[in-house]
């Protein structure tokens, strides 16, 4: 019983989730850290792990560049701007898409589980991107702004 | 609207005593839980880590504030007891945005305290001040994997929760909310891990609470937060308890407008007028149950709540008992040719019609209840003057009011209660027929004609036909044509502050109660149900009206 409208519940997740996400990787400029480092990486002391060599690539995006986090924190605002929506998206028919979310919200998972503090955020966007997968495979659309705002009746 | 946050927020005595109360004690727990860290010495290896240690301290102790705080508000049957007591105190009706309150707080401070921690973890691994890396903190120590999975079942709570996905699928909210089941037990046993330490190693023990508190010097919270957890768990399994104690449905009776009225017989449930109950129909839905307000008076016989097919828990209801809409139109149609043929008396909508369990297939359903809970108009009989007003579907709470003041009037029981004014505002007064039958028997019955006012208010958009209808119809006709009763119907808005201005006028010159003068403070007691605007704007009349010889005041219902 019950009528959940999963892209509506799937939206409130996805701002969690992209705001989560940006803030991470705010905290991910300060504090640079590979999140796959302890794949047969070295424990230093002091120093903390020292990763693998294999790994060279990513230390170089995310420890010495943080172009991962700040990748991260573009397409998070995106999202934010997508889900909230803003002023000049709302209506459109990219922010009224329920299939170009899910597709953002992986690429955002794929992008915060690199950096140490990305993994809620990329746990959330993995939940928001079901919900909107399953908002997609009941056939479930958007309906108009119009019909879509405020407390209706609750004076 | 209208009002700028701050002003609604600071500018309101109560308001403000709350904000400074709620978010000063926050602050207060966050700047203790930061300085009894920074000047602990034995933690002076964690203080190595600096802000990062120093806040997540501070807001773990907000955390275990809020952590206790947040079951206080659900406490239904306690905060049902202390209610009468404590009114004066704290609004106990406004539980549920007091709940609210402590769940945004705690978002917040989960924030602050994550966000310090992610610090602190990595910081530990540069520093290795104890020979682990972060992720083993996060993922491998009871203090991680709790917090991870509290802040997850915190995301699928909050989101459930919100009032759009808890209007259009109340189940998808009830069921994730009882996630917080999990997330006690995250909270109890967050700092089992003895991450706060003044040795390397964590010092567990064999024995309850298996680590020793010599050496792991975390707040202890659990002891004073499980309190709440456990008489909230305690009073689950009594209201469990109470649910199973013998409950029948003896009648039910569908009323021409379409409600569905249950006479319920449970000689265990005492209960006084105004106040609601859950109730469950296993046969509907197993696990769910239903907030409704009470119809019947303490009085009666039996408990009785009248429900509308509106939603699709009280569709099936109403198909489970043979009620469909189909059976219900039908009947609303034959009651409606009888009182057509019978014109002579046009004082009756049709009479209810009561639903034979013999005729139908299968037996009337096992239905439960659970209550009752409270409502501020249990204090009706300690005022001279009541002023009940309902607006729109908040009108229900007050037919086992007006009811119970009946029966009390009819046993010369009023206590200090003189005078009834009883509003009704509402946009279509014939969805509400049943209503109307009830107000029909209680207008009927009234001895003095002072005792009881009855004031109805439309205020839906009329159209040119129906002006004509109200025209022709209204003129010189005993019964209003809207409502069927003797009072007249008024149209539009009501002017509150008109209405209690003229009350107030009305009581100190003494015309209103008879024997009442300027010497005698009497006190109007204001209740009210229905929309929080309406509720302001009503408020605002009694504040405005109250002055040294009479005494407004107002309380709010909840649903």
């Amino acid at each position: 019983m019950g009528n959940l409208i999963w892209h509506e519940w799937a939206r409130y997740v996805s701002l969690t989730a992209s705001l989560y996400t940006i803030w991470a990787a705010y905290f991910a400029l300060l504090w640079r850290k590979f999140f796959w480092d302890f794949v047969s990486g070295i424990q230093r002391n002091p120093g903390g792990l020292q990763p693998a060599p294999g790994d060279a690539f990513f230390v170089s995006v995310i420890v010495k560049a943080p172009v991962i986090p700040i990748l991260s924190i573009i397409l998070g605002g995106v999202l934010v701007g997508l889900e909230y929506p803003a002023p000049f998206l709302k209506g459109t028919s990219i922010q009224r898409s329920l299939v170009l979310r899910p597709v953002l919200l992986l690429i955002q998972a794929l992008i915060a589980i690199f950096f140490y503090q990305g993994t809620n955020g990329a746990i959330y966007s993995l939940v928001a991107a079901i919900g909107y997968s399953r908002a997609l495979s009941l056939g479930e659309e958007m309906k108009d702004a119009k019909a879509n705002k405020g407390r209706g009746g609750k004076a | 609207m209208g009002e700028s946050w701050f002003q609604r927020e600071f500018m309101n005595g109560r308001r403000l005593t709350f904000n400074v109360l709620f978010w000063g004690s926050h602050l207060f727990f966050f700047a203790y839980g930061w300085y009894s860290q920074f000047t602990n010495s034995k933690l002076a290896a964690l203080n190595g880590l600096k802000f990062s240690v120093w806040t997540s301290r501070g807001a773990g102790l907000v955390l275990a504030y809020d952590g206790g705080l947040i079951l206080l508000p659900m406490l239904r049957n306690i905060i049902r007891v202390i209610r009468p007591k404590l009114a004066w105190l704290f609004p106990a009706d406004e539980n549920i945005w007091f709940h609210r309150q402590v769940a945004y707080s705690m978002a917040f401070w989960a924030m602050v305290h994550t966000t310090a921690h992610y610090v602190n973890f990595i910081n530990v691994e540069r520093t290795q001040v104890r020979p682990q890396i972060a992720l083993q903190i996060h993922y491998t120590q009871p203090g991680g994997i709790t917090g991870h999975f509290m802040l997850l079942i915190m995301v699928l709570m909050y989101t459930t929760a919100h009032h759009k996905v808890r209007n259009q699928c109340f189940e998808a909210f009830w069921y994730t909310h009882h996630l917080a089941f999990f997330f006690m037990i995250g909270l109890y046993t967050h700092a089992t891990g003895c991450f706060v330490r003044d040795s390397a190693n964590p010092d567990y023990t064999y024995t309850f609470p298996f680590y020793s508190t010599e050496h792991c010097l975390g707040y202890e919270s659990w002891r004073y937060t499980i309190w709440p957890g456990i008489i909230y768990f305690s009073e689950r399994v009594y209201r469990e308890i109470r649910a199973r104690r013998a409950t029948r449905l003896s009648k039910l009776l569908v009323h021409p407008s379409g409600a569905m009225e249950l006479r319920i017989v449970k000689p265990s449930f005492k209960y006084t007028a105004g106040q609601w109950l859950f109730i469950q129909v296993p046969d509907v839905s197993r696990w769910q149950w239903h907030p409704f307000t009470i119809t019947s008076a303490p009085e009666d016989p039996y408990v009785s709540v009248h429900i509308r097919q509106v939603g699709d828990f009280t569709r099936a209801l109403g198909e489970r008992v043979g009620a469909g809409p189909s059976v219900v139109a039908a009947l609303t149609q034959a009651a409606m040719k009888g009182s057509e043929k019978d014109e002579k008396i046009p004082t009756s909508r049709g009479d209810f019609v009561e639903l034979d369990p013999a005729s139908s297939s299968r037996p009337l359903p096992v239905v439960r209840i659970d209550g009752p809970y409270g409502a501020p108009a249990e204090d009706v009989f300690n005022v001279e003057i009541a002023v009940l007003i309902g607006a729109g579907i908040g009108v229900t709470p007050f037919a086992s009011i007006l009811k119970h003041i009946w029966y009390r009037q009819r046993s010369g029981n009023l206590g200090s209660l003189r005078r009834v004014e009883f509003f009704w505002v509402c946009r279509d007064a014939p969805s509400f027929g049943w209503f109307q039958s009830l107000l029909q028997e209680v207008e009927a019955a009234q001895a003095d004609p002072n005792f009881l006012r009855i004031n109805i208010y439309l205020t839906q958009k009329i159209d040119e036909d129906m002006l004509w209808n109200i025209a022709v119809n209204d003129a010189g006709a005993e019964y209003d044509p809207l409502t069927l009763l003797r009072t007249r119907t008024m149209f539009g808005r009501p002017d509150w502050k008109n209405i209690y201005a003229r009350m107030a006028q009305a009581i100190s010159t003494g015309q209103y109660i008879p024997g009442a003068n300027s010497q005698l403070k009497t006190t109007v007691g204001t209740y009210f149900c229905g929309p929080s605007v309406l509720a302001k704007a009503i408020k605002e009349a009694t504040v405005e009206s109250t002055s040294a010889s009479v005494n407004f005041t107002f309380a709010k219902e909840h649903f």
